[in-house]
């Protein structure tokens, strides 16, 4: 067979593959969507067993001696960080 | 006198030829290259020493009646070691990434247009003299850019089994090389601004949809394209397997001791097909090349592709990064997006989200595979 009827038949080939390949995953793209519709939800972690655990007042904002706790050991990281690049 | 000339015939000294001293060289090459780089040693292990006992004189272990003709017989040709395999992969993998974002099976899918690149490019090859693939070497050559070593070594085993060891060796040898090929092309083809995108978090996937995926790609295979039904069944097996969780021993078993026997053996068999007269030869080199132009290729398929979604996203937008995992290679494609996405935003951990296409392009190229094999088979 030339070469020519052979790069038609490839063409022809990679033309129908990928719209094959695009079709099936498109397909499956649905079914999962479907399916996730009708199965069971993750079962999600009761957000209230979470605050009980943790303290009701501080728990969006870091207390204050944790703050200067950290702001020294970062300061402190610095000093010896840059004497030792000296 | 006659006693020590048939001794001397029968060493290797007198039988060695100059092709298969250079086949032993390769042997050694692929030795060195999983032993001290680290290269895919799982694999090119047993096929680097698999060639040298392949090439060794008078031994004849690839001849029929040898042990590696036997081992290459029973695994490759019928199809049986690259199937085994995909059922410890399926029992590996976690669909969770992919079900909690189901989009991202587009990208699997864009990818996989290096295959198809590649089989035309195979054939243009056709105008340099010395070359004469037919559409099934082709077809076979191409699959090398789906970035699957199982689906590249059945897909060959069906389509072009003379060409199966050059495959074999360039698709895991590529395999090994992603960290070093998609990196350049992911970076030329997106902005900064793009690769600093932040994806926002996957939601719980929920134990009954894990069960119910497999089967529902079973279901899709079997009414749409049952050619790719070996490869894409032995992949649900596994996973249906490891999701049930009430046959564990049966999912460790695929997972760890059959999957592990079997890489022996098929790296074995795949070592069988390194013969001096079938690797040495011009289509080779042409082979390594357009196995370079395939991963290329699919990686910026995949890249474009989730530019493009990014684009129509909305308030959930996608860092095109994520398209280049689209060419399986599991799960080396999706650890090269989260590095490099590192590189641009220190804090924007892509790993998840790439391992939703990474896990697509597995699927991808079965589906390619079972097409080509529907095709032309």
């Amino acid at each position: 067979m030339d070469i020519t009827a052979l790069l038609a038949q490839a063409a022809n080939l990679m033309l129908t593959g990928m719209v094959g390949v695009f079709v099936f995953l498109s397909i499956l793209i649905i079914a999962v969507k479907g399916l996730s519709r009708f199965a069971a939800p993750a079962e999600q972690t009761p957000p209230s067993s979470r605050r009980t655990k943790s303290k009701p007042t501080s728990e969006e904002q870091v207390p204050g001696e944790h703050l200067a706790a950290i702001s020294a050991a970062i300061s402190q990281y610095r000093n010896q960080h840059f004497q030792s690049e000296k | 006198m006659d006693g020590l000339f048939n001794l001397w015939s029968a060493t290797g000294l007198a039988n060695l030829t100059l092709p298969a001293l250079a086949m032993i060289a390769v042997g050694c090459g692929l030795l060195y290259l999983a032993i001290a780089k680290g290269f895919e040693p799982l694999l090119l292990v047993p096929i680097g020493f698999g060639a040298i006992l392949t090439n060794i004189p008078v031994a004849g272990l690839a001849d029929p009646g040898g042990l590696l003709y036997y081992v290459y017989y029973i695994g490759i040709d019928s199809g049986v070691f690259p199937l085994l395999i995909f059922m410890g992969v399926g029992a590996l993998t976690d669909f969770s990434a992919l079900i909690a974002n189901p989009r991202m099976l587009l990208l699997g899918a864009a990818a996989q247009f290096g295959i198809f690149a590649t089989l035309f490019g195979a054939i243009l090859l056709n105008y340099v003299p010395g070359f004469e693939f037919t559409l099934q070497d082709a077809s076979a050559i191409a699959i090398i850019g789906g970035a699957d070593g199982p689906t590249a070594i059945f897909l060959a085993s069906r389509l072009s089994p003379e060409l199966l060891g050059a495959i074999a060796v360039a698709a895991y040898s590529y395999m090994a090389l992603v960290p070093i090929i998609q990196p350049p092309i992911m970076r030329l083809l997106t902005t900064e601004e793009e690769r600093n995108i932040t994806m926002p978090q996957l939601r719980a996937v929920s134990k009954q949809e894990k069960i119910l995926f497999p089967l529902g790609v079973l279901t899709l295979t079997l009414l749409f394209l049952p050619a790719a039904t070996p490869l894409v069944g032995m992949f649900c097996l596994g996973n249906l397997m490891k999701e049930s969780g009430v046959v564990d021993r049966l999912s460790n078993s695929a997972q760890n001791e059959i999957i592990n026997i079997t890489t022996i053996f098929l790296g074995l068999a795949v070592g069988s097909k390194l013969a001096a007269d079938q690797f040495l030869t011009v289509e080779t080199i042409g082979i390594l090349v357009l196995g370079a132009v395939a991963f290329s290729i699919g990686t910026a398929s995949g890249v474009y592709m989730a530019k493009m979604m990014n684009r129509f996203a909305g308030d959930s937008p996608i860092n095109p990064l994520v398209g280049a995992a689209g060419v399986s290679a599991v799960p080396m494609a999706a650890r090269v997006v989260n590095k490099v996405g590192l590189e641009s935003n220190p804090h924007n951990f892509l790993l998840m989200h790439a391992m939703g296409p990474n896990v697509a392009g597995v699927l991808g190229s079965a589906v390619a595979a079972g097409i080509l094999l529907a095709l032309v088979g």
